[in-house]
């Protein structure tokens, strides 16, 4: 019972490790569309990346001040919203890690 | 929309000030658009339980705040002490209790040197290295007790402000507003700042008391307080406990700011009689042990040391006179006021 709660704790910390080295690039790939914040994350959670808003929210902050995005507040349905889009800095960035990301993907695919 | 500003609120005292408006505008945003899509699938307002629900899936404003800071160091030895959401206000006290405490060592020292006693390098280090050990020991196990607690219960918060059995959050009345506009509640941290700076104060004037090497140092062979300091040790204390009595209430109610206000006056005007009393001893520290031998040279730097302090009693003095007219100013104008005050969807209404 412990062993096994033991595994199911390590196993839930690796996946969660896995899916945070992707989130990134999940994220960058769902900004070459512009999008506000709260449709970014509903985008991410369609296609299976659920992320929640208190992860989100600072990483499009920090890829911001990284200059991977930019941002801009603009009225929507009479309502301020933040809408980010890939920067072009962000836009070679993202060439370069989906490049990095499907050399990884055939090689595991070659070892699995 | 109350309880989201509730929560918009505890999360926003916690946020890095510089962009504490821009991140709780997008949190803002986004709540409400997740509350829409749920009303619209839902073909009905949300009840307030519903948002709760809502709010409560979002975790931890203490920890949802914490996220965004760039800060996010920790404290661990073999295991994690101060996690990084306490750690910047772990930080924070412990630089001010140890730069006061460095400032009185280097006082005494100045005032030594000046008067011509000879002040070995290895006495201002052993001082300062003793006291950092009480400050950082006292300051690193409260800081790590709340950190445990807070791990222990990360789910045990509510929008009324209890966290993990620990009110370390905004417990805001039906009635009362919840403006962005900084410094209209009192943040919890500070609360929380004040209760542990004031704990370990109170722990060092304790010990100070008994053992007077912790302020005086290696001086202490030569010199000892005089009956001035035993005489107003009760009232510090005194004054010190309800300073964290204070505190307490005010992290329970953070919204009584006039009682703050009217508390902190009382407090002001009681340190004011303190080093009124002090002042009027004329003399701090005498000769330890025998008199008989009091040489001329030993004499001269007793009267500079004391001449020191009654300049610093005086300076303290002053401030606390600055402070205090502040503190009166800012009470007065705040009872003008009207009770009306800009929020976010509600009216506002000024705590007590």
């Amino acid at each position: 019972m412990t062993q096994s709660t033991s595994n199911h704790g390590l196993l839930e910390n690796l996946r969660l490790e896995l899916r945070r080295g992707s989130l990134v690039l999940a994220v960058l790939a769902a900004l070459r569309k512009e999008q506000y914040g709260y449709t970014l994350r509903k985008t991410l959670e369609e296609q299976g990346m659920t992320i929640d808003e208190g992860t989100l929210y600072p990483l499009l902050r920090r890829l911001e001040s990284q200059g991977l995005l930019l941002s801009e507040w603009r009225e929507e349905e009479k309502r301020n919203k933040r809408f980010y889009r890939l920067s072009a800095d962000g836009k070679l960035i993202l060439k370069q890690l989906l490049a990095e990301w499907q050399s990884i993907s055939s090689s595991l695919n070659g070892m699995l | 929309m109350n309880l989201v500003d509730r929560y918009l609120k505890a999360v926003a005292k916690a946020l890095p000030e510089a962009q504490r408006e821009d991140i709780v505008r997008e949190l803002s945003e986004d709540i409400r658009s997740e509350m829409e899509d749920k009303a619209g699938e839902l073909g009905r307002p949300l009840t307030e339980s519903e948002q709760q629900a809502l709010l409560k899936q979002r975790g931890n404003p203490l920890v949802l705040a914490g996220r965004y800071r760039q800060d996010h160091r920790t404290l661990a030895f073999g295991r994690q002490l101060i996690g990084p959401v306490l750690f910047p206000f772990y930080v924070r006290v412990l630089s001010f209790n140890l730069g006061l405490t460095f400032a009185v060592i280097a006082g005494i020292f100045i005032a030594l040197g000046a008067s011509g006693q000879k002040v070995g390098f290895n006495d201002v280090l052993s001082s300062c290295l003793l006291q950092l050990f009480i400050q950082l020991s006292a300051v690193t196990l409260i800081f790590s007790l709340i950190e445990r607690h807070l791990t222990k219960n990360p789910d045990r918060w509510d929008l009324s402000g209890t966290c993990g059995g620990l009110r370390l959050d905004l417990k805001i009345g039906k009635n009362i507003s919840l403006p962005i506009d900084r410094g209209q509640w009192i943040s919890r941290f500070e609360s929380v700042s004040i209760i542990i700076a004031s704990t370990v104060a109170l722990i060092w004037v304790t010990g100070v008391q008994r053992y007077p090497f912790l302020i005086l140092g290696p001086a202490a062979r030569f010199l000892k307080l005089a009956p001035i300091w035993y005489q107003v040790y009760f009232p510090i204390l005194l004054l010190t406990v309800a300073e964290i009595v204070r505190a307490t209430i005010n992290l329970v109610r953070p919204d009584w700011t006039r009682f703050r206000a009217a508390y902190n006056i009382i407090l002001h005007t009681g340190g004011l009689v303190v080093v009124y009393y002090l002042l009027r001893a004329g003399s701090w520290v005498a000769a330890a042990g025998s008199t008989t031998g009091i040489t001329e040279q030993y004499a001269h730097s007793l009267a500079i040391v004391n001449q020191w302090i009654y300049f610093a009693l005086l300076a303290a003095a002053a401030l606390s006179v600055a402070m205090l007219v502040a503190k009166v100013t800012r009470l007065v104008r705040s009872l003008r006021r009207p009770a009306e005050s800009p929020s976010l969807t509600a009216p506002a209404k000024e705590g007590n």
